[in-house]
């Protein structure tokens, strides 16, 4: 196991106070916080700091530290022979784990501030994860795979790091940005405590052709200044499926038409409708005879789309 | 080898769970959602209920109020319902951002 040194880390002496390291954690989180922050590793460097003062704010996690006795960082270490009994309320295996899992499963001050008996149940923590799905992925739902490194106690007992997979149901029509929780996925409760769970934050793909607002779809419908003025029956892809569209007469561009219920739709059977989007797309290249009848048209016609401003 | 696949649960606006599974789930002690509630971050279901009832997205909120916590080492629950207000502002702005560069 490679040491940090946590009073370093956040820049205080080992005899600071709590109120002292409380300060100096403050001052560089409002530094590195991702949140705040844009400068570059400023990510990692909070999670340095972070880890430091999850340990060094805790009274007997602070005891436990100390005893660990002095190193230089990144040296290869491990605890006295009677650390494990005085501070772990599990077994630790420690080739296997770094400083960060041995705090976070030993038993500290509960949030409330009372501490906790060491055999006490404890819940296990909760995982976050990002997923990226594709349109299609999150219209009709899936089931991904996840390749996980947790420590947890493995079948003697012993905690240590272990590879786990993960395979999590994702239903139909989730939406970027949402977060979904899994129950229980997280990682195992010690003493009997529950299990913690896993928290997804969903990113969606976007989609050539569909652009979600909630469970509502939009899209384009280019039309032809003829389509559009006389009307028209066009096909069109959907997400389920092609299906024929009446474009009414006098259909205007950025006019929409609803097609209800063809959105994203949720297990529970509610469901948004799909938009598409009218645009007027004129040709580009027009022969003499078609030439002509625009022409016929133009001097027939007593249209004019700019009475509004004159 | 074969895994069995459990399924994920939406936090939106359709769950609903108790002010314990609440609390359960943020790592918020109910004296710090109460203070939430009454500075307007969280809304129960109803707020005159007897016990209090949150739409499942309030998970979402609860934790995001926890992390900003932690991560700041706030002391004051008042003050982090209003950072948790600006950051909900933010995110929902860089969210709309998103969604109006999707459509250029």
């Amino acid at each position: 196991m490679k040491y940090k040194d946590y009073y370093a880390t956040l820049g205080v002496e080992k005899n600071a106070t709590p109120e002292a390291i409380k300060a100096a954690y403050r001052k560089l989180a409002r530094k590195y916080h991702p949140d705040v922050s844009k400068e570059k590793g400023a990510e990692a460097q909070f999670k340095e700091v972070g880890e430091a003062y999850e340990t060094l704010k805790d009274p007997e996690k602070r005891a436990a530290y100390d005893q660990l006795g002095r190193h230089a960082p990144g040296d290869e270490f491990r605890p006295p022979p009677d650390w494990q009994q005085s501070f772990g309320d599990t077994q630790f295996s420690f080739d296997d784990l770094d400083l960060a899992d041995l705090f976070a499963n030993i038993a500290g001050h509960s949030r409330g501030g009372g501490a906790r008996a060491r055999n006490a149940p404890r819940p296990g923590q909760d995982f976050e994860a990002a997923v990226r799905l594709t349109f299609d992925q999150a219209f009709a739902g899936t089931e991904i795979e996840f390749d996980m490194t947790v420590a947890e106690p493995d079948a003697n007992g012993m905690l240590r790091r272990v590879p786990r997979k993960v395979k999590v149901r994702i239903p139909k029509g989730v939406t970027d940005g949402q977060k979904l929780r899994v129950p229980g996925k997280g990682a195992k409760g010690i003493n009997g405590g529950r299990d913690g769970d896993l928290y997804l934050d969903i990113h969606v793909d976007a989609h050539p052709l569909y652009r979600a607002d909630g469970l509502d779809l939009y899209m384009e419908l280019p039309l032809a200044p003829w389509e559009a003025v006389l009307g028209a029956d066009v096909e069109l892809p959907t997400p389920s499926g092609r299906i024929a569209l009446k474009v009414p007469a006098g259909t205007q561009a950025g006019q929409k038409l609803r097609l209800a219920g063809r959105g994203l739709s949720r297990p529970d059977g509610t469901s948004g409708h799909l938009y598409a989007v009218a645009q007027i797309v004129v040709p580009t290249v027009v022969d003499e005879r078609q030439r002509a009848l625009f022409g016929q048209l133009k001097d027939s016609s007593t249209f004019n789309p700019r009475a509004h401003m004159s | 080898m074969k895994f069995e696949s459990t399924s994920a649960l939406v936090l939106d606006e359709t769950g609903t769970i108790s002010i314990a599974q609440l609390v359960e789930a943020s790592g918020l002690s109910e004296a710090d959602l109460q203070v939430l509630v009454e500075c307007g971050a969280l809304s129960p279901r109803d707020v005159r209920a007897p016990q209090w009832t949150f739409s499942s997205h309030c998970v979402v909120t609860a934790r995001e109020a926890r992390r900003l916590r932690d991560d700041f080492a706030l002391d004051d629950v008042h003050a982090l319902a209003i950072v948790l207000r600006f950051h909900e502002r933010i995110d929902a702005l860089e969210h709309e951002l998103r969604r109006l560069r999707a459509m250029l």
